[in-house]
C-alpha cells in the first residue's frame, strides 16, 4: 500500500486514485479491492499522462481476475480524462489475509 | 494467470450444455412421478435403468462437461483446444443419450439402445481428447490434471463398458450375467468419473469461493492415490471373485482416500476468509454429507450380500440415489449459481466494469427460488430416501413432489440468468 509523501506533489493524486479504487469491488466478495488490499502501488508518469497500477489478486485461479483487471483500467480511465492507465499484475509479494483493511475485515464479517 | 475467457462460441458451447441439464434434471423428476413403483422393488429394472442414466448422463455428465468447458482451462491454466470438437462431442452425445434411456424405458435392446450406446462413447472419447490435449497445452502438471485425466479415462471406461453390456443383451459378450458387469460399470462411472473429476475441478474452485488460505496439496494426492488404488483394487477384485470379504478392505481403502479430500475441504472450510457462506455453497457443503452417508452404506451392501439377504437390495438402492440424486444433484444444483452467474456476467458486464455501477454476478438469479429450491430438495432427501428403504409410497410421492418442485425452481433461475438484460445504476 502506499504511503503519503507530503513532499512529493503527486501524492495528493495518487491518494484521490486509491480513493477512486475503492469503487472496484470483487464481484464475488462484494469487497472493494482497496481494502482487500490487492493493490501494491500507483505510479503516475505525469509528462506520459499514464498512471501504473501494480495490484495482485487473490488467486492466481481467479476465473474473475481478467474483470477485475479491466474494472480497473475503465475506473481510472474514465475518471481522470486524457490519462491512459497501465495496470501490471504481481505475484510477489503474494497477496495474504494480513493484506486485508480492518475495513475490509468488517465487510468480510471477519 | 487464468481467468473466465469470453468468446461467443464457447459462452454458446457452456450455456447449451447448462440448458439442456436443466431440461434433463426435470425429465428425470418426471420419469421418477412415473416410476414410483419400480422403486420399491430391484435396482436392476427397466425405468430405474432408464432413470439412472438419465441422471448420470443428462444430468450429472452434461453439466459436468458444460461447466468443464469453462472450468478445465481455468483449472488448468490454458486455453480449451477446440470449440468445433466440444460442440461434436454434444451433437452425438444428446441424441446417444435420449435414444439409451428411451430404449431402457420401454426395454428394446435392441438397434436403438445400440446406437445410443456407440454415440455415447464416441461422444465421451472426443470430450476426453479434447481435455487431454487442453491439459497438453500446459507445461507445469498438477494434482488437479492428474484427477481430471484420470476422470476421463474412467468415463471413456465405463462407456466402452455400457456399451459392451448393451450388446451382450442381444450378442452374448459376457460369460458372466449382467449384474455382474454392473457393478463394475456403475463404480467405473461413480468412483472412476463423477468422484474423479469433481474432486479434481472442487479442489481449485471450493478454496478460491472461499477465499481459503489453505494451499497445500498433500491431501489431495493422498485422496488421488487412495481412491485410484482402490478402485483398481475393486474392478479386479470383483471381476475375479464378485463381493467377498476383501471388499470391506477395498471400500475402507476408498472411503480413506475419501476423508482425505472432506479433510481438504474442512481445512479449506476452516481458514476462509469470507466467513458468510452463502446459499451456492451451503448446497456444495450438504452434497459432501451426503456423499458420506452413501459412501456409509456400503458396509451394509457387503454385509448383506454376502448374507444373501435382499435387504442388501435395499441398501444399494439408497446407496445409489444418496449418489446420483444426493450427492451430484446437490453439487451441481449448487454450483450452477457459482458459474452460471459469473459466465453470464462476464458476457454482459465485462467492458462496463469500473466505467458503470452495474449488478454483481450474484444478482444475476433470483435468491427467492432458490431458497424454494434448496427447501425443496431438502424435503426431497428427507422424503425419498427413507421412502425407498421403507418402500413407503406414500413418502416417495412426497419426495417426488418435492424434487419437482426443485427442478422447477433450478429450471426459472437458470432461464432468469440466461436471459438477463444488460442493466446498469449510473456512472461510478
Amino acid at each position: 500500500m502506499e504511503n503519503f509523501d507530503i513532499t512529493d506533489h503527486l501524492s495528493f493524486m495518487k491518494a484521490e486514485i486509491l480513493e477512486t479504487l475503492r469503487l472496484v469491488m470483487d464481484p464475488e466478495l462484494h469487497v472493494n479491492i482497496i481494502d482487500l488490499g490487492l493493490v501494491y502501488g500507483v505510479k503516475i508518469d505525469e509528462p506520459e499522462k499514464q498512471i501504473n497500477i501494480e495490484m495482485t489478486l487473490s488467486s492466481s485461479y481467479c476465473p474473475m481476475g481478467e474483470s477485475i483487471l479491466s474494472a480497473v483500467k475503465n475506473c481510472i480511465e474514465g475518471h481522470y480524462a486524457g490519462f491512459t492507465a497501465n495496470v501490471e499484475l504481481v505475484w510477489e509479494p503474494v497477496w495474504s489475509y494480513h493484506n486485508i483493511t480492518e475495513e475490509g475485515k468488517k465487510l468480510l464479517g471477519i | 494467470m487464468s481467468s473466465i475467457k469470453q468468446n461467443p462460441g464457447l459462452y454458446r458451447i457452456v450455456v447449451t450444455h447448462y440448458v439442456v441439464a436443466a431440461l434433463c434434471f426435470f425429465t428425470l423428476a418426471v420419469m421418477m412421478l412415473f416410476s414410483v413403483q419400480a422403486f420399491t422393488g430391484h435396482y436392476f429394472h427397466p425405468q430405474i435403468l432408464a432413470i439412472t442414466h438419465m441422471a448420470a448422463l443428462g444430468w450429472g455428465t452434461m453439466i459436468i462437461f458444460g461447466a468443464s468447458y469453462q472450468l478445465v482451462p481455468v483449472v488448468l491454466e490454458t486455453e480449451l483446444y477446440s470449440e468445433k470438437l466440444a460442440w461434436i462431442s454434444f451433437s452425438l452425445f444428446l441424441p446417444g443419450m435420449i435414444a439409451l434411456v428411451y430404449s431402457f424405458w420401454i426395454f428394446i435392446p435392441g438397434i436403438h439402445m445400440q446406437c445410443g450406446a456407440v454415440l455415447l462413447l464416441t461422444a465421451v472419447i472426443l470430450f476426453t481428447v479434447n481435455v487431454y490435449l487442453t491439459a497438453k497445452k500446459k507445461k507445469q502438471q498438477t494434482i488437479q490434471e492428474d484427477f481430471i485425466f484420470s476422470a476421463c479415462l474412467c468415463l471413456c471406461f465405463t462407456a466402452v463398458l455400457g456399451a459392451a453390456l448393451v450388446f451382450n443383451f442381444t450378442i452374448p459378450i459376457f460369460a458372466q450375467d449382467q449384474l455382474h458387469f454392473l457393478k463394475i460399470h456403475a463404480h467405473l462411472g461413480i468412483a472412476g468419473w463423477f468422484l474423479l473429476m469433481i474432486i479434481g475441478v472442487s479442489s481449485k474452485l471450493v478454496p478460491m469461493f472461499l477465499v481459503s488460505s489453505y494451499q497445500k496439496t498433500r491431501l489431495l494426492s493422498f485422496s488421488y492415490y487412495l481412491i485410484v488404488s482402490a478402485l483398481l483394487l475393486f474392478l479386479a477384485d470383483s471381476y475375479f471373485s464378485g463381493l467377498n470379504y476383501r471388499t470391506y478392505f477395498i471400500a475402507l481403502i476408498g472411503a480413506a482416500g475419501l476423508a482425505c479430500y472432506l479433510l481438504f475441504i474442512v481445512k479449506c472450510f476452516l481458514s476462509r476468509m469470507r466467513k458468510k457462506v452463502d446459499l451456492p455453497m451451503m448446497s456444495t457443503f450438504f452434497s459432501f454429507i451426503l456423499l458420506k452417508v452413501a459412501v456409509l452404506t456400503i458396509p451394509f451392501i457387503i454385509y448383506y450380500h454376502l448374507k444373501n439377504n435382499p435387504v442388501s437390495i435395499r441398501y444399494s438402492l439408497i446407496y445409489g440415489v444418496l449418489l446420483f440424486m444426493g450427492w451430484i444433484t446437490a453439487l451441481i444444483l449448487g454450483q450452477t449459481f457459482k458459474t452460471l452467474p459469473f459466465i453470464v456476467w462476464v458476457k454482459h458486464y465485462e467492458h462496463l466494469t469500473g466505467k458503470l455501477k452495474t449488478p454483481m454476478p450474484s444478482d444475476l438469479f433470483k435468491n427467492s427460488l432458490l431458497k424454494i429450491q434448496s427447501a425443496g430438495f431438502i424435503i426431497f432427501c428427507l422424503t425419498f430416501i427413507p421412502g425407498c428403504f421403507f418402500m413407503s409410497q406414500p413418502l416417495l410421492y412426497a419426495g417426488i413432489g418435492a424434487l419437482l418442485v426443485t427442478a422447477v425452481m433450478y429450471l426459472a433461475n437458470v432461464f432468469i440468468i440466461l436471459f438477463h438484460k444488460t442493466k446498469t445504476y449510473g456512472k461510478l
